[in-house]
């Protein structure tokens, strides 16, 4: 009973530019390819210097959020930290400068020996036999700390703040640290069975934010965590309409990490593949992911495949994923029409005439996947090209909400393109 | 110039084709076809099952908090603002009285939560048989500044296009008077749930949520000594002798308060004060269905109706949960196997504990506990943990009635104390009902879906 001109004219312009962005001759030049508009964006490498700092993100309110975030030293300050993309087997090193006026530090849950400056890192406290101050060896504001270890699992892992944690991981300081399988880039672990369509992998950051803490931090005030309530909840650190943005969307300029799914239907002959969603949660309860129209199969979770001790199979199929605070699943996913319907093999009732329905912002006017119809007049669609928005969102449904603004937060979509050859920009 | 049809034509098509619409209904769906012109049997009902959503008004108990709780405005017994769907299907002309949809039009205000449980037999290719789900939208009494659309999402349906998924924004949503027709051909056998996706956080919060499930193709075979199946296991292991919904939603009273006051709330403030399994709360949840149409109950469970209205007829002295029809009791003879369908449509994970009978988790997310190189991963426990959107297939066997007189008492209730006070100390209440465990050949067997039998 809530209704927003405002987020749909948003919405529209997000779709408008989006539209202009991916018709312009720049990208249809190779760079595209490493930069796409949708899907994860690897950072590479084996050596990476991040750095601790502050900055600003926007939120789906049109309000902007003081943060605290990891970002590539000479990258500009970027929300969420960088998806480390590295290899199993690889020695990574990781160079952590502190631009915060706190000591801060990064913890690896999943990683094992990790070193800080050279030494095996170890838990601070605060003066001997105090109490924990830091889970691992911390840089102090200005300074830095070096972290190694060797990725000797694939997976999905988080990285985050292991100084006082509750409040800078709130604040935002973590990221996501993916490790490639020796069994090949378009495997999530070393398992044949969990083998994807490599342009088909995406990445699925859940975060929540008290606005009233980072109000306090902006301020230099002091702020009680256990007044701690969230009151925003995030995809890849942005709230819809802004999750569906493309990835380095121009108005987003600290946010470089849309969460739109744009897969084409599976195919045995052409796609046999499935896609691949690998979901972390960094807040502090349960989010129940709910992807409408297809059941995930969940084949890993934490960096562990989904195995018996023989190999045997374990993994299982959800339509609503609920995903634990520090947790990573990974989940593999396709969708097709079931009945193939099309106009030649068309639905079995009378559609209704356009002017009688409620027409949805996507919607291109046809029941059938790539054809679009005349809209009544006065009707605006986003629609492109007949191609299908399937939504995908958290049914913790009081969460779908950016303070005030309903329908916001946690929601995307898994755009499915018609088959090739289509006529989709 | 083309002339449209329009509703109004719809409608005066829908009341000239009633009469032949009563004994057509009836016939097979291709002698109907067959013996039907297509616009007669569009406008005449080409539906399994016709649901209405509205809004009306349902009952919690006491204690009683001003001025959320009675809502001022709730007419005596209820309390409290809700939107819902109510299964219409069935309704038929009076002669001399209403058309059977002057009854559902005047249903408008008289919501049901939760909403109807209905079912639906797994697709057949080698027989296949569309399921069709006409919706209609009566409007917002209450509320008449809303010109709120609605829609029915079939919550979990796999590889369904966006035309039957009942997400607005990928679709159509049925504004206030209109009509649209789902279509379904289930193909994964299982507990699903079903709620209206226009707006859904208020709307399935609001109460327009229920289960759906899809009976397996192997139901009537006999594996194991059982005819009926969770899943099509090829060998008994889903077998039941009885099954019942443990359906779950909350109420945040200030929201509810606030929806029909034409009020704002922040959601991020959500706070369920009760928490509902089939729609009522402990101890109302031990307090029997209303009287079912038990020969209608083919393909939902069918409440009673006042032939004259159309109106849901509650069991006397039971008037206060005249729009909350269904039971949460389970009751059931030692040895037995019984299937538990939970779905939660709230926001918030259950903690459904069976103190002293433990449960084997058989599917999930309608989704037989297997994994793709076929091992079986069912397990035992005695808590099953169910969040929003999920759906659990529970069995559990009836243990040895203990030869005293009267039932045994299993208690079966959501753990998570501080979700299910009832506003109340002690915990005792919100998502709380009971399995009665009676000896053998002592209360025959179910007669219908989440049939119990009180004593």
């Amino acid at each position: 009973m809530h209704t927003s001109n405002f987020k749909w004219l948003r919405l529209a312009l997000i779709l408008l530019l989006g539209l202009l962005a991916a018709g312009s001759p720049a990208n249809t030049q190779p760079a595209k390819a490493q930069s796409p508009s949708t899907g994860m964006i690897c950072t590479t490498g084996t050596n990476f210097s991040l750095t601790a700092e502050s900055g600003h993100i926007m939120m789906p309110d049109m309000t902007t959020m003081f943060m605290w975030s990891y970002g590539l030293a000479g990258g500009g300050f970027q929300h969420p930290g960088p998806v480390l993309c590295v290899d199993e087997g690889d020695t990574v090193t990781i160079i952590l400068q502190n631009f915060l006026n706190t000591p801060t530090s990064i913890i690896f849950p999943g990683q094992e020996e990790v070193m800080a400056n050279g030494v095996p890192a170890q838990p601070e406290f605060n003066g001997p036999g105090g109490t924990l101050s830091s889970m691992t060896t911390s840089a102090p504001p200005s300074g830095s700390v070096t972290y190694s270890f060797v990725a000797s699992r694939p997976g999905t892992f988080i990285y985050e703040s292991g100084t006082d944690t509750k409040k800078q991981v709130a604040m935002g300081l973590f990221g996501a640290l993916v490790v490639r399988p020796a069994m090949g880039a378009d495997y999530v672990y070393n398992r044949s069975d969990s083998q994807f369509t490599s342009s088909e992998e995406f990445i699925a950051i859940l975060s929540e934010i008290d606005p009233y803490l980072h109000q306090a931090m902006e301020q230099g005030l002091n702020f009680n965590m256990n007044n701690y309530r969230a009151r925003y909840w995030m995809i890849n650190g942005r709230g819809f309409p802004d999750s569906i943005a493309d990835n380095g969307a121009s108005w987003l300029p600290s946010q470089p990490y849309g969460a739109l799914a744009r897969i084409y239907p599976y195919d045995a002959g052409t796609h046999p593949y499935p896609a691949v969603e690998r979901f972390i949660n960094v807040g502090t309860e349960d989010y129940p992911f709910h992807p409408h129209g297809q059941n995930g199969i969940v084949i890993g979770r934490d960096g562990n495949p989904l195995e018996g001790p023989g190999g045997e199979d374990t993994s299982f199929e959800k339509f609503a994923v609920n995903i634990g605070p520090g947790q990573t699943w990974d989940v593999l996913f396709k969708w097709h029409d079931a009945e193939n319907y099309s106009p030649s093999n068309p639905v079995p009732i009378t559609v209704p005439d356009l002017v009688n329905v409620a027409l949805g912002e996507f919607f291109g006017g046809s029941p059938y996947l790539g054809v679009t119809e005349t809209l009544p007049p006065g009707s605006t669609t986003l629609n492109q090209c007949g191609e299908y928005y399937i939504i995908s969102h958290n049914h913790a449904l009081h969460q779908l909400d950016a303070w005030g603004q309903p329908m916001s937060g946690p929601i995307t979509y898994l755009r499915i393109d018609p088959p090739l050859p289509n006529s989709c920009p | 110039m083309k002339k449209h049809f329009s509703r109004r034509d719809f409608l005066k098509l829908a009341g000239g084709a009633a009469a032949t619409v009563a004994g057509v209904s009836l016939l097979p769906q291709f002698l109907r076809k067959t013996l039907m012109p297509d616009q007669v049997v569009n406008a005449a009902g080409d539906y399994d099952l016709y649901f209405a959503g509205t809004d009306g008004w349902m009952y919690n108990p006491p204690p009683y908090i001003s001025p959320y709780h009675p809502d001022v405005l709730a007419p005596a017994p209820f309390t409290n603002y809700m939107f819902g769907f109510r299964d219409v299907t069935h309704y038929v002309d009076s002669v001399g009285g209403p058309t059977a949809e002057e009854k559902v039009q005047n249903q408008k205000m008289k919501a049901q939560h939760n909403a109807p449980f209905f079912w639906v037999n797994q697709f057949d290719p080698g027989n296949p048989v569309d399921f069709k789900l006409q919706v209609t939208n009566l409007g917002l009494q209450i509320r008449p500044d809303l010109t709120d659309p609605h829609t029915l999402h079939w919550h979990g349906f796999r590889n369904v296009i966006p035309f039957f998924d009942g997400e607005p924004t990928g679709s159509v949503a049925i504004p206030t008077g209109g009509f649209f027709t789902y279509v379904y051909r289930p193909r994964d056998p299982g507990t699903y749930m079903y709620h209206c996706h226009v707006e859904d956080v208020e709307h399935v919060h609001m109460g327009m949520t229920g289960i759906v499930f899809v009976r397996p193709l192997q139901d009537g075979q006999s594996f194991g000594g059982f005819t009926k199946f969770a899943y099509n296991d090829g060998d008994g292991s889903t077998g039941y002798d009885r099954e019942f919904p443990m359906f779950m939603s909350e109420v945040w009273l200030k929201a509810r308060w606030n929806g029909a006051h034409i009020q704002e709330h922040l959601w991020a403030d959500f706070k369920a004060d009760f928490s509902l399994l089939n729609g009522r709360v402990y101890p109302d949840t031990l307090l029997p269905n209303s009287p079912i149409d038990v020969a209608a109950s083919t393909k939902s469970l069918v409440i009673q109706t006042d032939p004259d209205t159309g109106d849901l007829i509650p069991n006397a002295g039971l008037e206060h949960l005249q729009s909350q029809p269904h039971s949460a009791l389970v009751t059931c003879e030692e040895g037995e196997r019984v299937l538990l369908r939970f779905a939660n449509l709230g926001f918030r994970e259950a903690a459904m504990t069976l103190a002293g009978i433990k449960m084997r988790v058989v599917g999930r997310d309608a989704t037989p506990m297997q994994s793709r190189d076929g091992t079986d991963t069912s397990y035992y426990t005695d808590t099953v943990l169910v969040g929003a959107g999920e759906s659990f297939d529970v069995i559990f066997e009836a243990p040895p009635h203990s030869g005293g007189s009267g039932p045994d008492t299993y208690v079966l209730y959501n753990r998570r104390y501080t979700q299910v006070s009832n506003l109340s100390d002690g915990g005792a209440a919100g998502q709380r009902t009971e399995v009665r465990v009676y000896p053998n050949g002592a209360i025959g067997p179910q007669a219908y879906f989440n049939d119990a039998v009180l004593y």
